[in-house]
């Protein structure tokens, strides 16, 4: 290999580790290209302002004079952002390290001296596809205002309108439901070209040679076609002769059928994709979802506990194969989707971070082989997560354990414990069984001790709790994972400490915010 | 106190559990199935029952006051349709009975039982604080239902001098180290949270419940002062 072609593909090499440069180049795509990075969104509605400003100005110099600066601002700042976001997409349309190291590791392997020529080919390759997409196109027409002593160049700016369709999804979604129907919008077009090339002449060929006929000429008789095809007939053109008339009534015919189609072109496409669309929309909602309980299966347990943690103000997703579960689940309030919690791929299409998103995966089909599937479906994406699960046959229990289900819930078990402490203590039941009850005004309730709460409690005889008619059931000690019952005055608190109180529900919340308050003061 | 003779109806799941629980706890324990293969290859004595039946087997059973029947039949329909009869025959025989959802358990309560176990609703329930608050039910779960040396007890005060006239709100309860009293339940059956308005206006009086979580010894520490005991009033089971 001689030395420019080391040189090239040392240079490869070091820029592909250099770590530096792949963090810029990443920041950038994600900022340009990806969708779930957050702060997309801020610089896509900041180049819509760009464009809508771009617009506005267009309009208000038809007629009047601007000043300088908003011309100059106009041709020259925006056109220079445009042209840098331009140059930036081509920079992270694909790698030219990337592409050299390929090629050279592929001859490497296959014994043969680097063919530099290809790797420069595939370069140029990768790049002009990128240069030649309609997107880019649009984005390069959109940079042209930039010489606007050109008077016609000017029209350019219209460009910028089509640059929104990069910045808006629902955009983006229009043209992919119309490109499902892309064969019926072709023949559309033909039947419609043919229509006006064959009306254009007759009307031609009719109306030309007589004097009183407005229409003159072919760009006359073609301007006449598109206007009565498209049933607008405007009437300022109309054909005088009996045979112009004639060709009139044929187009009328064609024209309303060509309506008709493209009518129900559109509304077929849009049945059609639908669901798709909706789809879409709340995988997107979902992704932008902070923290939510994920359920998979939408049965009888599930519907219950999903009303019940969404009172408690806690996110619900719902997952199940079954679309009239997903159908119950969204009349219910609850964003669902139709997915099959045990497959692997329903998660990557959920684009979701499980660690940071998901608090708890609840497997609560009525079919142990069906939750068991699914545990370990989420298990082999995530060994973290906790996975809380219904047992429904006690001699499944030991499969749910092996599959890495961290809760199980056995109703049965939890009936007989519930009649046995009815039995004995029916009182003392009946208390605790209102503290857990959302319905009742008594309650009991965790207040994490913070570092707030710490710089002005340091035991629990100083929270003054009594005076908030608030019983301190224990305290939990984070470090040592210990609860203590009923503890002394002189117990020391610590950050990440929970105390467990027992009382009405507003005396303590009004006991909890005075814990803060009192940092405030 | 041992009651005496339990009735559970319908073997499932969910009786073998109770079975499981509240054998101990009687004297006898009849368990009735709907179905003749039940009665064949179990532990328990299985007798077979239909809902026609007129009761008088159970009748001849029933010599005392304390009896419990509980009903565990799968279907929600029959199961109510068992309430209903039990009642009609047996106006205080305590009836606890399964459901699988709210609507069930409206018609069971309606049907004359004393205490509706909501099946689903109560599961649903314990996942639900196990996800919003697993500290506190964790602790509550295990004072409940585990061998855990912290219990909760339902004392009956026998020697209401103790506290000198006193509020339950106004007693200094860190006095009776150890122990919390959560709640009280005066004669008249009405439950109230140891610092809730009213009890701020009621002595406590022979008779009235408190409801007290502590360690054992506390406990009965607590009952002696207090001149109380711990039994089961089943009258506390309203209808």
């Amino acid at each position: 290999m001689n030395f420019f072609k080391r040189f090239i593909v040392d240079s490869a090499y070091a820029i592909q580790t250099a770590k530096a440069y792949q963090k810029k180049k990443r920041f950038f795509y994600n900022i340009l290209e990806n969708d779930e990075n957050k702060y997309k969104k801020y610089f896509d509605l900041s180049m819509m302002l760009l464009i809508f400003i771009s617009i506005t100005i267009l309009i208000r110099e038809v007629k009047h004079d601007l000043p300088y600066h908003l011309v100059y601002f106009n041709s020259y700042v925006i056109s220079i952002i445009f042209f840098v976001e331009y140059l930036l997409r081509l920079w992270v349309h694909g790698s030219v390290s990337q592409a050299v190291i390929k090629r050279y590791e592929h001859d490497s392997y296959l014994g043969r001296s680097f063919n530099l020529s290809k790797a420069l080919r595939n370069i140029i390759n990768s790049k002009l596809s990128y240069v030649f997409s309609i997107r880019a196109i649009i984005d390069l027409l959109a940079v042209l205002p930039f010489f606007h002593e050109l008077r016609l160049l000017r029209v350019f700016i219209l460009f910028r309108v089509f640059k929104l369709f990069r910045y808006t999804k629902s955009f983006q979604a229009l043209a992919s439901v119309l490109a499902t129907k892309k064969f019926e919008f072709i023949t559309l077009a033909m039947f419609s070209s043919i229509v006006i090339f064959v009306s254009s002449i007759l009307i031609y060929v009719m109306e030309a040679n007589n004097p009183k006929s407005p229409i003159n000429t072919l760009y006359e008789a073609v301007y006449w076609s598109i206007v009565t095809i498209s049933t607008v007939g405007y009437g300022d053109i109309t054909p005088i002769t009996d045979e112009g008339r004639f060709v009139a009534m044929l187009v009328i015919f064609a024209g309303i059928s060509v309506l008709a189609f493209t009518t129900s072109l559109f509304v077929s496409a849009f049945t059609e994709k639908l669901d798709e669309i909706r789809e879409m929309k709340t995988v997107e909602d979902i992704s932008k979802i902070k923290k939510f309980h994920l359920i998979c299966g939408y049965e009888e347990v599930a519907k219950e506990v999903a009303h019940s943690l969404s009172k408690k103000h806690k996110n619900v997703i719902v997952l199940d194969e079954n679309m009239a579960n997903v159908i119950q689940a969204k009349s219910d309030g609850f964003m669902a989707i139709n997915y099959d919690p045990g497959s692997v791929e329903s998660y990557a299409k959920l684009h979701i971070d499980i660690n940071s998103q998901v608090e708890s995966v609840l497997c609560l089909k009525q079919n142990d082989v069906e939750n068991v599937y699914t545990a370990l479906t989420v298990r082999s994406i995530n060994k973290e997560i906790n996975i809380l699960s219904i047992l429904v046959n006690e001699s499944n229990r030991k499969k749910l354990e092996y599959a890495g289900i961290n809760e199980i819930i056995y109703p049965q078990e939890l009936v007989g414990m519930i009649v046995k402490e009815l039995v004995g203590q029916p009182v003392a039941f009946e208390a605790i069984h209102e503290l857990r009850s959302d319905e009742s005004n008594i309650t009991i309730d965790e207040i994490v001790i913070t570092e707030r709460i710490l710089q002005h409690y340091s035991m629990i005889g100083e929270l003054e709790h009594k005076r908030y008619r608030v019983i301190i059931l224990g305290l939990y000690k984070n470090k040592s994972k210990s609860f203590y019952f009923n503890p002394l005055d002189e117990t020391f608190l610590e950050e990440g400490d929970y105390l467990l109180a027992i009382g009405n529900k507003v005396f303590i919340k009004e006991f909890e915010s005075s814990l803060h308050k009192k940092s405030h003061e | 106190m041992k009651n005496t003779t339990a009735f559970v109806f319908g073997f499932n799941n969910y009786a073998s559990e109770i079975i499981d629980n509240v054998i101990h706890e009687y004297d006898n324990v009849h368990i009735y199935s709907l179905e003749m293969e039940d009665t064949k290859n179990t532990k328990y004595n299985i007798e077979s029952f239909d809902l026609g039946d007129e009761w008088s087997e159970i009748k001849q059973l029933m010599i005392s006051k304390n009896h419990v029947a509980f009903c565990t039949l799968e279907d929600d329909a029959q199961n109510i349709f068992l309430t209903i009869s039990l009642r009609a025959s047996f106006q205080d025989l305590v009836i606890v009975s399964l459901a699988k959802n709210k609507e069930s358990s409206n018609k069971l309560e309606m049907a004359g039982a004393n205490k509706v176990i909501p099946i689903v609703q109560n599961t649903a329930d314990i996942i639900s604080n196990m996800l919003s608050k697993p500290i506190a039910t964790k602790v509550l779960h295990n004072v409940l239902y585990e061998k855990s040396d912290l219990k909760i007890a339902q004392i009956v005060i026998e020697n209401e001098e103790y506290f000198h006239g006193e509020f339950p709100a106004d007693i200094d309860w860190s006095r009776y180290k150890g122990i919390i009293v959560i709640s009280v339940m005066s004669e008249n059956l009405s439950r109230e949270f140891i610092y809730s308005v009213k009890s701020k206006h009621k002595v406590l009086r022979n008779g009235d419940t408190l409801v007290v979580a502590g360690y054992e010894n506390d406990l009965v520490e607590f009952e002696q002062l207090i001149g109380g005991k711990r039994y089961v009033n089943w009258g506390n089971w309203s209808r």
